[in-house]
């Protein structure tokens, strides 16, 4: 029974996810290997480094019973949180967000993982709570889960990080509407989004004379405005607020239907992209690489996605569902907005595109999402 | 089992294939915007990103050079090491680049602040172009920033061609000189065609500089640099060497010949006396310029450096305003020059005929008052030429009594008076001619004889600039032809091809008789050149030359006689002197002002003798040197200086200096700062 069950489990690990996770990755690094040229340290070797140990991150996580890390995602939770407040007090700036921590030669930035830890959570609450009986969230029953959320997003929020923390509050809502929530919710977060909208349509779209009404506006930092301002008008301003935004544009449009070809972007090449091998490197892509490269590359992404939801419906029970369907969440949220910001779509947050941007704990995070849906899937006929 | 197909799971199937499908639709949305921008506005964005690649950089043309009637130069460049910061590459400006720089340079506050100033009033493509921030830098400021420049962004160091006037102060007022363009200026001349000024830019102050400013400037080029997002050159991998396309070529600016002669330009700059006042040599034939004389005068240099506010303060606040341009800008009472105008008002009248002879007592009584003549003791029995040539104020104070102030006004203005003489080059006031309808609205009290009688002898409200003395004196010798005076005689391509050539511009003929045209010459010629004429220590030996010397009062005295030396300097009389020569088919008028100089006979003829002197010399050296044709075109590309100076020296027999003042002070030696008659305060 202990062989067959090994044997079952291999059988049933999502393979089309490992591999798609894996053409992914390595498109990433091909891709790299032209946005990084000219830069000082050596990218390539280090994100192929990053790989080797997301694939390891990989192979671990999916090895661990999920149930055992169901027992301790509360744990791994506080753990997370302490990391992130630890970072608010002995963390390294970079660019002006106290959101590195700093063991010897590791750097880390606990608000990667704190969106795996986020996931986890909410899922093991949301299995917990299951009432078959009763199977609706009323705004009550939503305050616990609310709670999960909104603390990590917070303390993210404050290093501050609006990007990630905009991500997690994408994630956690799919989460929230993933565990079905009854009428009036829905009609609650309609109303909100409305309002919002009205916010917005407020504070930036209407013409007013001085001096202005704001809700929101006269709270944000100035570059944080100045990025909305720029969305909401995206022709204005071209060499300010909106010059990032507009260089990626002109890369991503230049690149035409076959691209300018690898190492010939010359945005790349002249440095127009901002964070061209981090945060802007969809663009790159674009550039050199054209339309149907990039079409390609977003059916990668979906291919993934679709593994991820299929765990999620195959998923021996409730928590394995949920944790499949945030980590699913979690990688179609940052890919949305990263190809959203890069053209124009959305405004620009610093948010890396998973798998394709440079960095460490980018690659760890999602590769530990990535051992999770292999987890949960290969465990589907488990116990 | 899987959780899925479970029913205890099943409420969770729905659910998943709707985040399944938000996430698919997601992707589409994506995708279309890919679509968008890569398939539909891919033309747009190609032609940005290569739009992008390239920055423009110009290539400033040459500014043309000015030269003078013989080709040599007068104004050219010279190459100065300038400090440029392009606003949009210079990153944190305002509190890294700019304050280093400022400490490495030595720029005191104010500095600091107007290029702080002009930072930050750039604005759209305009933080694309350097700007120029500190000009001609010292060798050593340009070693020791040429090793450090790396540090500073968007900093950089370029040659750049400085005007340099060779002759310095001389002729500023008419050469002019350059400065910045100032940020109101650029909105507006941008606006027209010719290649466009950018901040940093100098532009043609005043004189030819101003008035031939698009002739002198040509045309920028343009090259297409590869760079860099930071504005930094990106150089070709393979060769090492800067990628870039020559779009076009710069065409130098043209050049300007004048019609100075610049050897007797210095001549007139050596011998002028005084500190203020003008001298003016022009062509009575032509109306053309060969020397201009303007003091005090300003270094063209020196504001073409770039002065400071305070600078131009002290040039302001100067009692003798060197900004003003003499020779037109200003007007002053003619005094005695104006007697021709006078003589001539009563010939044309039919009351005077050049033998009607007035006797002078020494004044002249109008009602119960005398106008007194400058000789206190009278001349006696005087005609129109003995009236000429003493300068006796009673004989012409007759005239104005007998035909009244109207003929003279007329008459004055048949010859440019009280008008401009369309001097295009440099501004000028139009001077005054009064009449009876001019004292009428402007004086109190109205028109009255005695103002005819001040009128008449250059005094009262009667005004000139010394360039409308020299056009009068011009028609004068040329028997009536007002010329419009000139300095510009051609432009042309730095290649040396004419684009622009300037002709003698004929104003008026004045109808004049050719008896009165004689009576004036010889009255004329005999104020110099007869015992007794005001301007005779000023004859010179080989070539007759006729004038009229003048002391205009500048300030109303008190019964007692003054000596010019116990005078307040601005209470001195101006001295005149306006004459031409030959005095038959004459080459040159000089008129001279030395302002609150004295007397026109010992304060301004010799200055004007000096310079007929030296244009005769000049003129047969000339003519040994290079054939018949004195006004010999040196080719421009030859260094003028070599060519004319050793020619000229070769044929310099200097006359004896006695030759200029050998005779003792004759008996009508002018003391003309006589007590005149009350007249309007002036």
């Amino acid at each position: 029974m202990q062989i067959g069950a090994q044997r079952r489990m291999v059988m049933n690990v999502p393979w089309g996810l490992a591999v798609a996770t894996l053409l992914v990755s390595l498109v990433g690094i091909y891709n790299l290997a032209s946005a990084a040229k000219g830069l000082p340290t050596p990218v390539v070797k280090a994100q192929a480094v990053y790989l080797a140990l997301g694939a390891m991150t990989v192979a671990l996580v999916a090895w661990v019973d999920y149930r055992l890390i169901q027992r301790m995602a509360v744990p791994i939770f506080i753990i997370n949180l302490l990391l992130l407040i630890a970072v608010k007090f002995v963390g390294h700036k970079a660019k002006g967000a106290e959101s590195w921590l700093v063991l010897g030669p590791v750097r880390m930035q606990p608000a990667e993982f704190m969106k795996i830890g986020m996931v986890l959570m909410m899922a093991k609450y949301f299995h917990d709570d299951f009432k078959p009986t009763e199977p609706s969230y009323g705004f009550l029953r939503l305050v616990v889960p609310s709670v999960l959320a909104v603390v990590p997003i917070v303390l993210v929020l404050i290093q501050p990080d609006l990007g990630t923390a905009l991500m997690m509050v994408f994630t956690a809502t799919t989460l929230i509407l993933f565990a079905r929530i009854k009428w009036q919710v829905v009609v609650t977060l309609l109303v909100a989004s409305v309002l919002g909208l009205g916010v917005l349509w407020n504070d930036y779209v209407r013409p007013q004379s001085e001096p202005k009404f704001t809700v929101v506006r006269h709270l944000l930092k100035k570059h944080q405005d100045a990025r909305i301002a720029g969305w909401v008008n995206p022709e204005s301003d071209l060499r300010g607020s909106n010059y990032h935004s507009f260089q990626s544009k002109i890369a991503v449009g230049s690149g035409g239907v076959w691209g300018k070809g690898w190492n010939q972007g010359t945005q790349t090449y002249l440095r127009y992209l901002p964070e061209q091998h981090t945060d802007f490197i969809f663009s790159v892509w674009a550039e050199e690489h054209g339309f149907f490269m990039c079409l390609f590359l977003l059916t990668l992404y979906a291919a993934l996605l679709f593994a991820a939801l299929t765990v999620a419906f195959n998923a021996k029970d409730r928590f394995g569902a949920f944790v499949a369907v945030g980590i699913a969440a979690m990688i179609f949220w940052q890919v949305f907005e990263n190809v959203g910001m890069v053209t124009g779509l959305l405004p620009v947050t610093g948010i890396t595109l998973p798998l394709m941007s440079y960095g460490g704990s980018s690659m760890l995070s999602v590769m530990l999402g990535i051992g999770l849906l292999i987890n949960i899937g290969m465990r589907r006929h488990i116990f | 089992m899987t959780l899925g197909r479970n029913t205890e799971g099943r409420d969770l199937r729905t659910r998943l294939l709707i985040v399944g499908a938000v996430f698919g639709l997601g992707l589409l949305v994506l995708a279309i915007n890919l679509y968008r921008l890569m398939v539909v506005r891919y033309d747009e964005f190609f032609a940005l990103s290569k739009d992008n690649q390239y920055k423009d950089v110009r290539i400033r043309a040459a500014r043309g050079e000015i030269r003078d009637h013989r080709g040599e130069v007068l104004v050219d460049g010279r190459p100065s090491f300038d400090v440029f910061v392009t606003p949009a590459f210079c990153l944190k400006c305002s509190t890294e680049v700019l304050p280093v720089l400022g400490e490495w340079l030595g720029w005191d506050e104010t500095k600091r602040a107007r290029v702080e100033q002009s930072f930050t009033a750039a604005h759209g493509p305009q933080r694309y172009q350097p700007m120029a921030v500190q000009i001609d830098l010292s060798r050593d400021q340009l070693d020791f920033l040429s090793v450090r420049l790396f540090q500073l962004a968007g900093v950089s160091i370029e040659p750049i061609a400085r005007r340099n006037y060779r002759a310095g102060s001389a002729m500023a007022h008419v050469l002019g000189y350059m400065s910045e363009v100032t940020q109101e200026e650029l909105n507006v001349v941008n606006d027209t065609s010719g290649s466009a000024y950018f901040l940093g830019d100098a532009r043609g102050r005043r004189g030819v500089e101003r008035a031939f400013e698009s002739a002198l400037r040509g045309s920028d080029g343009l090259r297409k640099e590869v760079v860099d997002a930071r504005g930094k050159v990106v150089l070709d991998e393979a060769t090492g060497q800067v990628m870039s396309s020559d779009v076009s070529a710069p065409v130098p600016g043209n050049n300007l010949v004048l019609s100075i002669d610049a050897r007797l330009q210095a001549e007139a700059e050596n011998v002028f006396p005084g500190k203020a006042g003008a001298l003016i040599a022009l062509d009575p034939q032509t109306g053309f310029i060969r020397a201009i004389v303007s003091r005090p005068s300003f270094d063209s240099n020196l504001l073409s450096r770039g002065v400071t506010a305070e600078q131009m303060a002290a040039f302001a606040a100067d009692p003798l305003q060197p900004m003003v341009f003499r020779a037109a800008a200003e007007h002053y009472h003619p005094g005695s020059t104006f007697k021709p105008i006078t003589l001539l008002a009563g010939l044309q009248s039919g009351s005077f005929t050049p033998h009607t002879v007035t006797n002078c007592p020494g004044g002249y009584r109008l009602g119960n008052r005398v106008w007194r003549c400058h000789k206190e003791s009278g001349h006696g029995p005087v005609d129109a030429r003995d009236a000429m040539q003493k300068s006796c104020d009673t004989y012409f104070y007759r005239v104005a009594d007998t035909i009244g102030i109207d003929p003279i006004a007329d008459m004055g203005r048949l010859f440019g008076l009280g008008a401009s003489t369309k001097f295009s080059v440099a501004a000028e006031v139009s001077g005054i001619m009064p009449d009876a309808a001019y004292h009428q609205r402007v004086t109190p009290g109205g028109y009255t004889k005695g103002m005819a009688l001040n009128t008449a002898i250059g005094q009262g409200d009667v005004n000139v600039t010394p360039l409308q003395l020299a056009v009068m004196y011009a028609a004068i010798a040329n028997g009536g032809a007002v010329f419009k005076p000139q300095v510009v005689e051609r432009v042309e391509t730095s290649a040396g091809q004419e684009t622009q050539s300037f002709k003698p511009e004929l104003v008026r003929q004045i109808p004049m008789s050719e008896e009165n045209h004689r009576l004036l010459v010889d009255a004329l010629t005999a104020v110099v050149n007869e015992p007794g004429g005001t301007a005779f220590r000023s004859r010179l030996t080989n070539v007759m030359v006729a004038g009229k010397t003048g002391t205009a009062q500048v300030a109303r005295l008190g019964s007692v006689r003054l000596k010019t030396e116990q005078m307040d300097y601005f209470e001195r009389d101006h001295a005149w002197f306006a004459a031409f020569a030959p005095a038959e088919n004459a080459e040159l008028v000089v008129v001279v002002l030395n302002e609150h100089g004295g007397h026109g006979g010992s304060d301004a003829a010799p200055a004007a003798a000096a310079v007929f002197k030296k244009f005769f010399e000049l003129k047969a050296s000339d003519a040994q040197g290079f054939g018949p044709d004195w006004q010999v075109k040196a080719p421009l590309t030859a260094a003028p200086s070599v060519l004319s100076k050793p020619v000229a020296k070769r044929d310099e027999k200097p006359d004896p200096p006695a030759a200029m003042a050998l005779m003792p002070v004759d008996a009508g030696h002018p003391s003309l700062a006589g007590d005149l008659p009350p007249t309007q305060e002036h």
